[in-house]
C-alpha cells in the first residue's frame, strides 16, 4: 500500500485538475519559452554555418569584365585554387504577371558539366536542376515579384527590346544572394535566374564569363589570410593578362552572407532567453506561492498529527517534481516543433535552409535542469514559509490572510470613493496579494515593453532606411545597357510629361590599393554631378564633396571597420580599371553599414576622367515635377521614360524607382522586426499565462467572498465584473509600466540591430503605435485571462463556497 | 437620475398568509460515502413579522432549512414560496438579485468584503441590486450603520474593528435593501456574551419594527427571547406546542413525542370522547370547560394515575379546542413532581383524564 504522505502527493495532483493543470502550464510556458529559443538559437547558429557551407560556397568572388573557358583553366592550376567556376552574370528584364517588367539578374555557368559539385549550389526545391539550353531556374526569394511558377514560360526582355521565352523548370533556393555585397546584399536583390551557359549567345550575351568563383584548399576554408592570399594572386594573374579587376570579395566557407542578420537574431534570443527564464521563475514562484498558501490548514494538521518540518518541505518538494516533469514532457516536443516553425519561417526569409528537424540534446537539457531547479527554487520559499508557521495559525486561516489589507497602495485605495462598490472590489483586489501582483506585474511588463521596444526598433530602422533614401533621392533611376551623352540623354527625358530634372551619374567598381600594393577590398565608386541636389548624405566627419573638388572622396562609415586607421585627410588610392589614383579623403558618411559594402562618393568629372566616360553616363537620375509621388506614381512614370526612351532606340537595362529601394530594404529587414515580434509575443504568452494564473488563484482563494456576495445581491454579471475588471486593471497597470520600461529596452535592442545592421548606435525614432496595439491585445490577454476564472467564480453556488454543514 | 430607475424596496401584503410557506421539504446530499437526508419532509408557515429562532443540534438540519428560504440550498423535493411566489424556480444568478433585495442575511462569521470599508459593505448590496439612487446610498448606509451603532466607524475597513462591531455592521448591510425579511445564521455564534447582548438587541429592534426575523441559534436562551422556536431535529421539524410546553426535554424525545402526538380538533361545545389515562392531552390552542363551565384543569403529577385528574365531562369551549393526544408513558417523566393547575386564560394547558373520584 502507498505510504499516505506519498497518497496525499497524488492526491493533491488529482483532485484539483485545474490547479494542477495552471500549475504544470505555467511550467510549460516557462520551459516552452526557452526551449523554443535555446533550439532555435541552437540550429540557426548551427545550420546557417552547416548548411552554408554544404553548398559548397566560394571562398572568393572576383568581378571583371570578361574571360574565356581557357583562362578558366589556367586559373585552376593557380596555387591554393581548389575549385574555379566561370559565371556571366547580366542584368536583364522579366515580365511579371501584371504585364509590368521587372529587372532580374541571371547568372549562366557550366552548371552540370563541372565534374564537381557546383560552388554555391542552390538547392532545388521544385523542378528540376541544371537547367538546360535556354531554360531557366528561378530563385524563391523574389518569385512572387515574378509572379512565376515551376512549368511556366516566362518572358525576358534583352536590352536590345527582344524578348526570349524560356520555361520554368525548377524553383531553387540560392543561399549565395547577397555574397558579393555589391549588390545592396540579400533584402537589395531582386529576382534571379540560372541557365545554362549556351543560353548566352541566344540571350545576346557573350559566350563568357565576368564573375570568377573559387574554392581555396579545404584546409584553408575557414583561414581569412589564406584565401586573402589566393585572392592576391588570382589578382596578379588577371593583371598579368590583362583582365581587370573590379572588385573582389572573400569570404569563409561557413560564412553566410545573412549571418550578420543571424547574429542579430542570435544576440536578440540571447538577451530573452535570460529574460525569459526570469519570467517563467517569477512565473512558477507566484503559482507555488497559491499553492502554498491554499495548503497551509492542511500544513497545520499534518503537523497536529506528528509531520515535522522536514518531511512537510519534502513532500511538496516532491510534488514540485512530479509538476515539473509533467510539464517538461509536454514542453520538450511542443517547444521543438515550434522552434521548427520559427526557423523555417526566419530560414525562407534570411535564405538558408534547416538542415532537419532534429532533438538539440543541449536544449533539451537547459530545459531539464531549469524544470528541476528552477520550480524548486521557486518553490522553496514559499514552502519554507508556509512550513514555518504555528498550527495555531494555520488551522485558524490566520497566516493566509496576513497582511492582505494593509499596504500602502490599499491604504490608499480604501480612501477612493468615486466608484461604485464593485468596481472598488476590483481595484482593491488588485492591490490584495502583492507579491503575486508584483510578478505578475513583471512578467506581463516585460513582455509589454519587449513588444512595444519591437515597434519602436521597426520604426527606427523604417526611418532610418528613409534617411538613407535621401542618397536616392530621384523618383526614377534609369540605367542603359551602355554609355550614352549626358545632353542627349537629359533632352530626350525631359520630353517625357512630368520630369522635371535629369541627373547624369556615373559609378565604378573600384579596389583599394593597400600600402603594400595590393588589391584589397572593392569599393562601389558613385559619382553625382558636382551640383547634384539628389543626395543628402548623413556625414559623420569631415565635409561632403565641393564642386571645386578635385580627385576629393568621401567613405562610407564602412571603411572604418576594414581600415579603423582611416581619417579625413588621408589619400586613398584606388584602382579602377586597369588604373590606380590617389583620392583625398574629405569626409566620412554613414550609410547602411555591414548591410552594403564600401561605398564612396566622387565628383562625376573625377571619375569620368578615370574611366573615359567624360560627358557619357549609364546611369541616369529623374526627378518628377509632381514632388508627392507615390510609389504608384513613380511605376507610371518610369514606364513613361522607358516607353519614350525605347521608341528612340535607346538600349536599356533597367528602369526602377526611387521608393522602391527603401521599399525592398524594409521588407527584407522586415523579418527581423517579425522575428522580434515572434519573441515578444512569446514573452507575452508567458506573461498572459502568468496573468491568467494570478486571475484563477486568486479567485480560487476568494471564492468564499464570491459566496457573500452572491448571497447579498451579486448577479452573474456583477461578479463576472469584478474578476474581469481586476484583470484589466492589472493589464492596465502592466500596460502603464511597459510603455516605461520600452523606452530602454527600445534603446538596448535597437542598438543591438543597428550595430549589427548598420554597424553604429540607434537614434531610435519612437512610435506610439506599439503602445496602443499592446494597449488592445493587454486589454484581450486580461480579459481572456480573467473570463475563464469570471465564469467559474459565477457558477459557484453559495452553498459550495460557505461551505455550511 | 429619475426615481423610477431604482427598485423599491419590497413590501408584502400578506392579507394573513404566511410569508415564508415551505412544504414537504426534502434534502439528501450524496456523496462517495452515501446518501443522507438532512431534511425530511419539513413543512413550515412563517407569518410575517414573526421573530422566530430555529433550534436543533448541530448537524439537526437547521441551517440547510434556513439555507433552503435564502435559495443558498435547493430542496431536492418540496417547495418554498416567499411572498406568495416559488423561488425554486429561479437561476442561480436572478436568484442572488432576488435575494438582495427580499433578505437580508447575516453570518455567523460577519463575511464582510475585507477590501471594503464598513459603510461600502453596507452599500454594496445597493449597487447589486440598484436599489436607491447612487447618491442616496451612502447617507442610508450611514444612517443604517448609526441605527447599530457604528458611525464613527463607517470608513474603517472591517479588520480595523472588533468582531462584535463587525457582526453589527454585517446586520447592518443585511438592512442595506430595507428587506421585509432578516435571517440570521449563528449571528452571536462568534461573539462573546455581552457582544452577542448587543447584536440580539439589534435583532429585538428590528422584530419590534415589523421585521420577519429567522434566527438560527445554539442558545437556548436567546430562542426564548423570540417569540417562536422551530426544534429542528434529525431533519425533522418537532411540533411547537411541545417545545414551548417541555422546553426542558432532550431534543430526542421531543421528536419522538411529536411523531407520537395525535391532533384532536373539538368543534365549539363538543366533548371529549371517552379516554384512556395512557394518554395525556395537550390544549395548543382554544378552552375546554370542564363540568359546568370552565375550570382550572389539573395536571397530572407524581405516579400519575391516582393523582388528581380531569373529571367529569370536557368539551370545548365557544371557539372549539384543538388538543394533542400524546402517549402518557412518555410524557410523565417530563410533569412536574408536584400538581399545577394551569392559570385561566392561558392558552396552553395539558392534563389527563383520570377517573371519577368517589
Amino acid at each position: 500500500m502507498i505510504r499516505p504522505r506519498w497518497h496525499k502527493i497524488f492526491s493533491d495532483l488529482l483532485s484539483h485538475k485545474g490547479r494542477s493543470l495552471l500549475i504544470i502550464a505555467s511550467i510549460a510556458t516557462g520551459l516552452f519559452a526557452i526551449g523554443m529559443i535555446t533550439t532555435s538559437y541552437v540550429i540557426l547558429a548551427e545550420d546557417i554555418r552547416s548548411g552554408y557551407r554544404a553548398v559548397n560556397p566560394p571562398n572568393i568572388q572576383l568581378f571583371t569584365t570578361f574571360f574565356d573557358r581557357d583562362y578558366l583553366n589556367r586559373i585552376r592550376k593557380i596555387d591554393g585554387v581548389r575549385q574555379a567556376e566561370g559565371v556571366w552574370n547580366t542584368n536583364l528584364q522579366i515580365r511579371n504577371t501584371a504585364g509590368e517588367w521587372e529587372p532580374i539578374t541571371v547568372k549562366a555557368s557550366d552548371y552540370g558539366r563541372m565534374g564537381a559539385k557546383e560552388m554555391g549550389q542552390p538547392h532545388v526545391l521544385e523542378g528540376i536542376w541544371p537547367p538546360d539550353e535556354k531554360q531557366i531556374a528561378l530563385d524563391i526569394n523574389r518569385l512572387s515579384d515574378a509572379g512565376a511558377k515551376l512549368g511556366d514560360t516566362v518572358e525576358i526582355k534583352l536590352p536590345s527590346g527582344v524578348i526570349r521565352r524560356m520555361p520554368v523548370v525548377g524553383i531553387v533556393r540560392d543561399q549565395t544572394i547577397g555574397s558579393s555585397r555589391t549588390e545592396g546584399g540579400f533584402f537589395l536583390a531582386g529576382i534571379q535566374g540560372y541557365t545554362n551557359i549556351d543560353t548566352l549567345r541566344w540571350l545576346g550575351q557573350p559566350e563568357g564569363y565576368n564573375t570568377l568563383y573559387v574554392r581555396v584548399e579545404t584546409e584553408d576554408q575557414e583561414n581569412k589570410p589564406a584565401i586573402r592570399a589566393v585572392a592576391d594572386r588570382l589578382i596578379d594573374d588577371f593583371d598579368k593578362n590583362g583582365y581587370p579587376v573590379n572588385g573582389f570579395i572573400t569570404h569563409l566557407s561557413s560564412e553566410h552572407p545573412n549571418l550578420p542578420y543571424v547574429d542579430a537574431m542570435a544576440a536578440v534570443i540571447y538577451l530573452l532567453g535570460f529574460l525569459v527564464v526570469f519570467l517563467s521563475g517569477f512565473l512558477i514562484t507566484n503559482t507555488f506561492s497559491a499553492l502554498l498558501n491554499q495548503q497551509v490548514e492542511q500544513i497545520g494538521v499534518m503537523k497536529t498529527v506528528g509531520g515535522s518540518r522536514g518531511q512537510i518541505v519534502a513532500m511538496y518538494m516532491v510534488l514540485i517534481l512530479v509538476f515539473s516533469l509533467i510539464a517538461l514532457a509536454v514542453a520538450i516536443p511542443l517547444s521543438n516543433k515550434a522552434a521548427y516553425m520559427l526557423l523555417e519561417y526566419i530560414s525562407v526569409h534570411i535564405n538558408f535552409q534547416v538542415i532537419e528537424l532534429r532533438f538539440v540534446p543541449a536544449s533539451s537539457i537547459l530545459q531539464t535542469i531549469v524544470a528541476l531547479l528552477v520550480p524548486q527554487l521557486a518553490g522553496i520559499i514559499p514552502i519554507l514559509q508556509g512550513t514555518r508557521i504555528s498550527v495555531r495559525e494555520a488551522l485558524s486561516g490566520a497566516a493566509s490572510n496576513q497582511n492582505e489589507t494593509t499596504g500602502f497602495m490599499y491604504r490608499l485605495l480604501a480612501k477612493f470613493r468615486g466608484f461604485s462598490r464593485p468596481i472598488l472590489i476590483s481595484l482593491r483586489n488588485t492591490f490584495r496579494r502583492r507579491g503575486r501582483l508584483a510578478l505578475t506585474l513583471i512578467t506581463l511588463m516585460l513582455g509589454g515593453a519587449t513588444f512595444i521596444a519591437t515597434f519602436n526598433v521597426r520604426n527606427s530602422i523604417s526611418s532610418y532606411i528613409d534617411r538613407l533614401g535621401r542618397y536616392f533621392l530621384a523618383d526614377v533611376n534609369l540605367t542603359l545597357d551602355r554609355p550614352y551623352r549626358l545632353e542627349r540623354v537629359a533632352a530626350d527625358v525631359m520630353q517625357v510629361q512630368g520630369v522635371a530634372m535629369v541627373e547624369g551619374w556615373n559609378g565604378a567598381f573600384a579596389s583599394v590599393v593597400t600600402e603594400d600594393g595590393k588589391a584589397g577590398e572593392t569599393v562601389q565608386v558613385v559619382a553625382p554631378p558636382k551640383d547634384s541636389k539628389l543626395i543628402e548624405p548623413i556625414l559623420l566627419r569631415g565635409r561632403w564633396l565641393m564642386p571645386d573638388d578635385r580627385n576629393a572622396i568621401t567613405l562610407s562609415e564602412l571603411f572604418l571597420e576594414s581600415y579603423p586607421e582611416i581619417d579625413v585627410g588621408d589619400t586613398l588610392r584606388l584602382k579602377i580599371g586597369m588604373d590606380e589614383s590617389d583620392w583625398e579623403i574629405v569626409g566620412l558618411f554613414q550609410f547602411a553599414g555591414r548591410s552594403s559594402g564600401l561605398f564612396a562618393y566622387v565628383n562625376y568629372d573625377d571619375l569620368a576622367r578615370e574611366t573615359g566616360m567624360q560627358g557619357k553616363s549609364t546611369s541616369f537620375r529623374i526627378v518628377a515635377s509632381d514632388t508627392t509621388l507615390d510609389l504608384a506614381g513613380q511605376k507610371e512614370l518610369a514606364s513613361r521614360v522607358e516607353a519614350h526612351l525605347s521608341s528612340l532606340n535607346y538600349k536599356i537595362k533597367d528602369v526602377g524607382t526611387g521608393l522602391s529601394l527603401g521599399d525592398k530594404t524594409s521588407q527584407g529587414l522586415s523579418v527581423l522586426t517579425t522575428f522580434l515580434l515572434i519573441m515578444s509575443l512569446l514573452m507575452a504568452s508567458v506573461g498572459s499565462i502568468g496573468l491568467a494564473g494570478t486571475m484563477s488563484l486568486n479567485v480560487m482563494e476568494r471564492t468564499h467572498e464570491i459566496g457573500v456576495m452572491r448571497a447579498i445581491g451579486g448577479s452573474n454579471r456583477a461578479i463576472i465584473t469584478i474578476v474581469l475588471v481586476e484583470g484589466i486593471a492589472i493589464g492596465l497597470i502592466s500596460w502603464l509600466l511597459a510603455s516605461l520600461v520600452a523606452l530602454p529596452i527600445s534603446k538596448q535592442l535597437a542598438d543591438i540591430m543597428f550595430q549589427i545592421i548598420f554597424d553604429r548606435s540607434a537614434d531610435v525614432v519612437f512610435t506610439l503605435s506599439g503602445n496602443f496595439i499592446w494597449l488592445g491585445i493587454v486589454l484581450v490577454l486580461s480579459t481572456l485571462a480573467g473570463s475563464a476564472p469570471a465564469f467559474n467564480a459565477s457558477r459557484l453556488t453559495i452553498r459550495e463556497v460557505l461551505a455550511y454543514e | 437620475m429619475p426615481p423610477e430607475r431604482y427598485a423599491l424596496p419590497v413590501r408584502y401584503d400578506s392579507n394573513g398568509d404566511p410569508i415564508i410557506r415551505m412544504r414537504g421539504i426534502t434534502k439528501t446530499f450524496r456523496s462517495a460515502a452515501g446518501e443522507a437526508t438532512v431534511l425530511k419532509g419539513v413543512d413550515v408557515d412563517i407569518l410575517p413579522g414573526q421573530f422566530v429562532s430555529v433550534v436543533g443540534r448541530s448537524g439537526s438540519g437547521k441551517s440547510t432549512l434556513v439555507n433552503m428560504i435564502t435559495g443558498i440550498d435547493r430542496p431536492t423535493s418540496g417547495s418554498v414560496e416567499i411572498g406568495g411566489q416559488n423561488i425554486l424556480h429561479m437561476p442561480e444568478s436572478d436568484m442572488a438579485v432576488w435575494r438582495g433585495r427580499h433578505l437580508g442575511i447575516v453570518f455567523q462569521f460577519f463575511q464582510l468584503l475585507p477590501m471594503l470599508t464598513l459603510i461600502e459593505n453596507v452599500m454594496l448590496p445597493m449597487d447589486f441590486c440598484n436599489m436607491y439612487p447612487p447618491a442616496m446610498r451612502e447617507e442610508r448606509a450611514l444612517g443604517l450603520l448609526t441605527r447599530v451603532g457604528l458611525d464613527d466607524f463607517a470608513y474603517k475597513l472591517p479588520g480595523a474593528v472588533a468582531g462584535g462591531q463587525q457582526q453589527s455592521a454585517a446586520v447592518a448591510r443585511a438592512l442595506a435593501n430595507d428587506p421585509p425579511i432578516l435571517i440570521a445564521d449563528e449571528p452571536t455564534g462568534n461573539l462573546d456574551s455581552v457582544t452577542a447582548e448587543q447584536v440580539m438587541e439589534i435583532f429585538e429592534e428590528l422584530a419590534a419594527l415589523g421585521k420577519t426575523i429567522l434566527f438560527v441559534t445554539h442558545d437556548r436562551t436567546l430562542a426564548l427571547r423570540t417569540n417562536r422556536r422551530l426544534l429542528i431535529s434529525d431533519g425533522e421539524l418537532v411540533n411547537e406546542t411541545l417545545v414551548a410546553a417541555f422546553p426542558d426535554a432532550s431534543h430526542s424525545l421531543l421528536l419522538r413525542l411529536s411523531k407520537g402526538a395525535q391532533p384532536l380538533d373539538l368543534p365549539p361545545g363538543a366533548d371529549l370522547p371517552p379516554g384512556s389515562s395512557a394518554h395525556i392531552y395537550l390544549v395548543e390552542a382554544g378552552w375546554l370547560e370542564v363540568g359546568s363551565g370552565p375550570q382550572p384543569v389539573v395536571i397530572a403529577a407524581g405516579d400519575g394515575l391516582d393523582a388528581p385528574a380531569v373529571s367529569g365531562a370536557v368539551r370545548a369551549g365557544d371557539e372549539g379546542a384543538k388538543l394533542l393526544s400524546l402517549p402518557a408513558d412518555l410524557v410523565e417523566p417530563l410533569l412536574p413532581a408536584e400538581p399545577v393547575f394551569a392559570e385561566a386564560g392561558r392558552s396552553l394547558r395539558w392534563f389527563r383524564l383520570g377517573r371519577r373520584q368517589g
